[in-house]
Parts: C-alpha cells; sequence; structure tokens
C-alpha cells in the first residue's frame, strides 16, 4: 500500500464530510478527509470567541473595506467583525450568478459547522411523499422509515435539546432536555393554543446545543457566541464532535489546503479510484486513491467536483449521464415573516443569553388542505426584550436620559418563514470555463431563482404569520416580505438528488453515484426536495447511513 | 499616529476607559488620526462636546471620560460610506450656522443648558406629528427622517454615542448586569436585578 492508499477519502470536513469520516473510520477504515481551506484546531484557534463586546474596535460592525471585500456576504447578517476569518475569501473563489444567488461560504476545516444555525428537526413521512404525491421532481427514493434509526443514531451523539411534542408532521427524537422559552414565548405559547389547539403547534426549538455535558463536551453556557466557535463544545461541530471521534480511532489523515479537482474514474472497472488533489498551498498536485470516496464538499462545490470528473467519457463530468447534475438546485426561501411588540412583563427579564427561538412546524397544504401552490413552510422566531431607546418622552439627552439607558426596551415577538423550494430542472449550476478562481480552475455558474409556487406561498407566509401573532395577543404586528432570493437560506440543496431511476436521478438510495457507485454523496447535494426543516440533520443521518451502507458493501466485495 | 496604533489606543481606551483621561487637546490638534474623512481639531472637539451632552459627566463617567469621541470618530471614519460622510460633513457646517445665527457664538463656549436647547431643538423637529401611526416596534430615530444633513450629523453622532456607550465596558460592568459566561437560562429573572444600582 502505498503513502497516498487509504481505505477512505472523503471530500471535505463540514457537518457531512466529519461525519463521513467518523462512522468511516469506527468501522476500521484508514481514511484521509481532504479539506480544502486552513485547519481550524478546536478552542485553540476561536480567537474571538471569549472577547466582551467592547473589544471589538467596532462593535462587531462592518466597516467599508470589508463590505468591498465581500460584495456576496454584505449582502446579509454574516458580514461582520466577530467571525470575518471563517467566510470564504470572495476574490480568491468567486462564482458567476447569471441571477442573483447568495453563496455564503467557509472554507476551512469544519466548514459551516462552526458557523451553522444548529436547529435540528427530523423530517416526516410527507417530506419524503411530496414529490410523488404531486409530481414535482423525483420520487424519493427512501422514506421516513429508512432513516428514523439513523436519526436517533445522529442525535444521540450530536446532542440535540428539545421536547418531545409528540407532532406527527415534526417527529420527535432522542432528545436531550429542551430549553426553556421566555415568560413572554411562554404567554404567547399559551394563547396560541388557545387559539389553535392541535391544528398549529408552537414549540421550543430543537438544537444542536447540548444541555447536559457529553461526551467530554460542556453543557451550554448561554453565552450566544456560538458562531465564534464555542470554547466549551457546547454545540455540534465537526470539531466539538466527529472529528475527536474520529481521530481517537487513531485511523484519520486530515489534510487541510487540500483542493480535490477531480475524482479518477476507472472505465474498466466502472469505479472511482481516487482523487486529483491540488495543494492550495504549493500549488503542487497529489493524487490519493482509495476504494470508496465521500463526496461532502457541500451542495455546489460536490457538483463542481463531478463536473470536472471522469469528463473523457462523460463531458458534462460523473454523474451526468441522467442529465441532472448540477440541476435542481434549491434552498429555502426566507425573509418574510411578521413581528410586535408585546404588552406587560416589564419587571421581567431573562438571565443568559439563549441561542435558539421557537419554531412554529408546517401547517399548510396537510390533512387534505389545498392552497394555490403546494408543500409548505415553518417559522423560527422568539420574544425579546429591546436595549437601549426606550422612547422616553422629553428625555433623549442628558443625565436622565443616560440613566434611563440602564432600562432595557418593550417586549417583541417575531416569527420568519422558511419555505420549501420546489425542485426546477432549470435552476442549475454549471461550470463556467472562461472564469477561473485564484489556482487557475474554472467557476461555477449559477442560474437559479423562485418561481410562481414560492411567491404564492410567500403571501401566506406573511399574513399566515400577522395572523398567528395577533391571535397571540402581540400588538402592532407589521409584515415583512423581502425578495426571495435563493442561498439566503444557506440550505442549498439538489445538484445530484437521489432517485429510483439512473436515467433521472445522480444517485441512488444508498447516495452512490449510479455511475460509479464506490463514490457516495451525503451531503445537500443528495437531496431530492427541501421540505421546510433546516436540513442539516438530515444530511447527518443520510451519512451515517450511506456509511453503513458503504463498509457493508465493501465487505461483500460489492464495490 | 498610523491606523494599527489608533486601533490599539482605541482598544486600550475601551479596555481601560475609565483610567484614561479623555486626550482631546485644547490646542485644537486632532486626537484621532482619520483616514477617511476629514475632521479637524475643532470639528472633533465639536462632536465631542455634543457626545458629552448627549450622555453627560454625572455621579457615574460621561461620554468624554469613557472616550467615546474617539468611537463615534472610528466608526464615522471606518463604517460610514462616502455618501453618509459627506451628508454628515454638511450637516456639521449647518450645525455651526444654526448655532452662530441664534446665538452669535460656537456650541462649544455655549452654556450646558444652552447646548442642550440647540440638541433638543433637532430632536423636536423630528417628532412625529400627532395622529400619525404609532410604529410596530422601538422608532428608529434615523428612519423617516427629513433627508436633511443637519439630522444625518446630529442623528449619526447620537446614534454612535449611545451605542459607544451602552456596549462599553463601563456600561455593561458597572451600570448593567453582563456576565460573560452566564451557564444558565433563567426565565424569571426580574429587571430589578439587571441594573446594578438598584441591585
Amino acid at each position: 500500500m502505498s503513502a497516498n492508499t487509504y481505505d477512505a477519502i472523503v471530500i471535505g470536513s463540514g457537518i457531512s464530510g466529519g461525519w463521513a469520516a467518523k462512522e468511516l473510520t469506527e468501522k476500521g477504515l484508514k481514511t484521509i478527509m481532504l479539506e480544502r481551506g486552513r485547519n481550524i484546531e478546536h478552542i485553540k484557534d476561536y480567537v474571538n470567541a471569549n472577547k466582551a463586546p467592547w473589544e471589538f474596535a467596532h462593535r462587531g460592525g462592518r466597516t467599508q473595506q470589508m463590505i468591498k471585500d465581500y460584495p456576496v456576504l454584505k449582502r446579509d447578517y454574516p458580514l461582520n467583525e466577530t467571525n470575518l476569518d471563517y467566510w470564504v475569501n470572495e476574490k480568491e473563489s468567486p462564482y458567476v450568478e447569471v441571477k442573483r444567488f447568495d453563496w455564503f461560504r467557509g472554507y476551512h476545516v469544519g466548514g459551516r459547522s462552526l458557523m451553522w444555525g444548529r436547529q435540528s428537526y427530523r423530517w416526516a413521512d410527507v417530506n419524503f411523499e411530496d414529490n410523488a404525491k404531486d409530481g414535482h421532481g423525483v420520487d424519493w427514493p427512501i422514506r421516513y422509515k429508512d432513516l428514523e434509526p439513523w436519526y436517533g443514531y445522529v442525535e444521540k451523539f450530536a446532542g440535540i435539546s428539545g421536547n418531545r411534542d409528540g407532532l406527527s408532521i415534526l417527529p420527535d427524537g432522542e432528545f436531550m432536555p429542551a430549553m426553556e422559552m421566555n415568560c413572554v414565548e411562554k404567554d404567547v405559547a399559551a394563547r396560541f393554543k388557545e387559539h389553535y389547539k392541535e391544528a398549529r403547534a408552537f414549540i421550543i426549538g430543537r438544537t444542536a446545543n447540548i444541555t447536559v455535558a457529553h461526551n467530554n463536551r460542556t453543557n451550554c453556557q448561554y453565552r450566544n457566541k456560538c458562531w465564534l466557535g464555542c470554547p466549551f463544545g457546547a454545540y455540534f461541530s465537526t470539531q466539538s464532535a466527529t472529528l475527536p471521534a474520529a481521530t481517537a480511532t487513531g485511523n484519520l489523515t486530515v489534510r487541510p489546503w487540500s483542493i480535490v479537482t477531480k475524482i479518477l474514474y476507472d472505465k474498466d472497472t466502472k469505479k472511482a479510484k481516487g482523487v486529483e488533489v491540488l495543494d492550495a498551498e504549493t500549488n503542487q498536485t497529489y493524487e490519493y486513491f482509495a476504494k470508496v470516496i465521500f463526496l461532502n464538499a457541500s451542495t455546489l462545490n460536490s457538483a463542481w467536483v463531478l463536473m470536472n470528473s471522469a469528463t473523457d467519457i462523460w463531458p458534462d463530468g460523473l454523474g451526468s449521464s441522467s442529465g441532472e447534475l448540477g440541476h435542481n438546485l434549491m434552498d429555502h426561501h426566507l425573509g418574510v415573516g411578521a413581528g410586535g411588540i408585546v404588552e406587560g412583563f416589564q419587571d421581567k427579564y431573562y438571565f443568559g443569553r439563549r441561542a435558539n427561538g421557537i419554531y412554529i412546524p408546517r401547517f399548510r397544504n396537510l390533512n387534505g388542505e389545498k392552497r394555490d401552490y403546494v408543500r409548505g413552510f415553518g417559522y423560527q422566531g422568539g420574544a425579546g426584550r429591546e436595549g437601549w431607546g426606550r422612547d422616553i418622552a422629553e428625555m433623549n439627552i442628558g443625565g436622565a436620559f443616560k440613566d434611563a439607558l440602564t432600562e432595557p426596551g418593550l417586549w417583541g415577538m417575531g416569527i420568519g418563514g422558511f419555505g420549501e423550494t420546489l425542485p426546477y430542472h432549470e435552476n442549475r449550476a454549471y461550470l463556467d470555463k472562461t472564469k477561473k478562481d485564484k489556482w487557475g480552475l474554472p467557476v461555477l455558474a449559477i442560474d437559479a431563482e423562485i418561481k410562481d409556487n414560492e411567491k404564492k406561498m410567500r403571501i401566506d407566509m406573511a399574513n399566515d404569520a400577522k395572523e398567528m401573532m395577533e391571535a397571540a395577543g402581540v400588538k402592532n404586528v407589521q409584515t415583512y416580505n423581502s425578495e426571495g432570493v435563493l442561498g439566503r437560506g444557506i440550505h442549498e440543496m439538489g445538484t445530484a438528488r437521489m432517485g429510483r431511476d439512473p436515467k433521472t436521478s445522480v444517485l441512488n438510495g444508498w447516495n452512490q453515484v449510479w455511475d460509479a457507485q464506490n463514490v457516495f454523496v451525503t451531503d445537500g447535494a443528495a437531496m431530492a426536495s427541501t421540505a421546510c426543516q433546516n436540513p442539516s440533520l438530515t444530511y447527518m443521518a443520510l451519512t451515517a447511513r450511506a456509511a453503513d451502507h458503504a463498509v457493508s458493501e465493501l465487505k461483500k466485495g460489492n464495490i | 499616529m498610523n491606523r494599527r496604533t489608533v486601533i490599539k489606543n482605541l482598544a486600550l481606551v475601551i479596555g481601560g476607559a475609565v483610567l484614561l483621561p479623555s486626550c482631546l487637546r485644547k490646542d485644537g490638534t486632532s486626537y484621532v488620526q482619520l483616514k477617511h474623512i476629514s475632521l479637524d481639531g475643532d470639528q472633533q472637539n465639536l462632536i465631542a462636546d455634543i457626545a458629552e451632552i448627549i450622555i453627560p459627566k454625572t455621579d457615574v463617567p460621561g461620554a468624554k471620560d469613557l472616550n467615546l469621541p474617539a468611537f463615534v470618530l472610528k466608526m464615522l471614519d471606518d463604517c460610514y460610506n462616502k455618501k453618509d460622510q459627506l451628508a454628515f460633513l454638511a450637516g456639521l457646517d449647518k450645525f455651526n450656522t444654526l448655532v452662530k445665527t441664534k446665538y452669535n457664538s460656537t456650541f462649544s463656549d455655549l452654556s450646558v443648558k444652552d447646548k442642550e436647547a440647540v440638541l433638543i431643538g433637532i430632536e423636536n423637529s423630528n417628532k412625529p406629528k400627532a395622529g400619525s401611526k404609532a410604529p410596530a416596534r422601538r422608532p428608529k430615530p434615523q428612519k423617516n427622517m427629513a433627508a436633511d444633513p443637519l439630522n444625518a450629523f446630529y442623528w449619526s453622532i447620537k446614534q454612535q454615542t449611545i451605542f459607544g456607550y451602552t456596549t462599553s465596558q463601563f456600561f455593561m460592568t458597572k451600570e448593567i448586569f453582563y456576565d460573560m459566561v452566564p451557564g444558565r437560562y433563567n426565565v424569571h429573572f426580574p429587571v430589578s436585578k439587571l441594573k446594578l444600582k438598584l441591585a
């Protein structure tokens, strides 16, 4: 066995790559995990995690220089002073927007597992059935029951806190104790329940923040600084959870600065034999070989790797024989919701900063209801008290005003929708060979947009939000409905979808590329639809399931 | 002073806010080297004087004690775009003219009472009209204001002074109860415990 030969190669080190590395190494496979960016060492490299608010020169804000340097990131909240180093350098790694697509990337060990929102929800039966029922996209090759044990498996290891709410649309999991609603959320929840009974639910968010110590990780300290990296390891990330487990096996090698440029395909065996790597620091090219390859480079970059692979056989890349590689790009559409103020509770506050909110699961187009669009949406939200600036008549400057600043403002409550986006063949990413990145590699062009179904859904998303807030006693409710831009949800999915037929899908029911069955794609690329739940928990479950299958197939000699 | 030194000094200032006196100089030389906006010593002093009226020294430190003017200038310099900076500068001139016309004096030479009257005058000119629809949430003073450079000037200073104050080490450790590592989430925390003076 040469120095560059392993049992398994994992491309990417984010949420799904970390899971692939953990599962494969724990099953005894010598594995190399290739990460295109730099290393970030757990705790040591979380350079801003222990800074106080006043220690940031612009108190966390954005400078004009940052706005100039990050023309994409500036479009939404991620551009900020506190974790700027976790976001991709856009000058080095450009892409082409045929239509606006907000692509927020993290190129480093851990990927976006360091900055993710941590909301973790199972999918339900209906989510796997919708494609077949309404005819959009292709039928999922699996159902909830196929994934159910794997959801439980990954929840127990990742550590998901939540309440067992008993909802069929949002199956309960193996939860740690839930976080608590604050006093206003409890009040709103009670009125919500009184009004909607069992028809709609208002629950505490289920989040990958541990509420009890777990696997040498300290329980959540309620700092709400997760995206700086947690020195307590209290939220699930590659660094806090899967990487230590994989490392402990002695079977893992991590290689940062390794841009996988292609998967090496052997047309005689009809399998992949390895990958070609461009060292991002030295520009040297290397080859690594393995029996099984897990592609977890994130939805768009996994498609990019496939498009660059086996082009001598398939000009559009490995997995393109179906004509679906790069197509059916999806995201959750958001930026629509409602909020207002809650009267009273002026003597009440909360201690601790909870990195979690409330959740309202999907309630539309279920139980026989038929709106003028298909599928549905859920909401995330929460109640809080505003800081300075309580409107103090005739007292907006001076000593009395200064004293009044210590008084928290009004209670507010708001919710924002996450809507399902249908798989449209014409929403796609493809290689633009006229434009190159820092390393001379062709970049992706992205051409995707929301369509009528999503636009109609957004009207309900705004109106339902207002109606629910008012029914729950929130005052002065105002709605917002910004432009529905894809990418903004940071839930890219679907460029190499799973399916039942190699003619219409890139992957089979075990996430294997139809045309190279020892290549598994288990990140968002694999998704055949988006549901409206946050997707990462499903990637984890798909990855653990696929890794189990891969090792079993290896043992049988099938791959 | 180069930018790096400024940032370093600012960090020191913010870190040890109460210990360090304001480095505003009487001779009018500038105390913050700005890179993207041009403000001479007098203009910087004016900003500091306005900040001090908004957050005056009381039984606890005021804007100048806490070096908030340096923070306001840093934010203006680094975070405002050219258009907003030009509006700010135009507003500064307008502010000086307004004071000169009414008091035949510079703002800095006015009594505290007159200084307050000038600022309250600007505040009142932006009050919502009687009968107008109440905003859903806390009104943001910058929103829906007349596009008057005087407003750009005044509200920029006010916003950044308050932002600097409420995120200063002094405020967050001496005025309110802020714990870096709360360790738990308590939903029955009374407001009275939040304010250290009352606790």
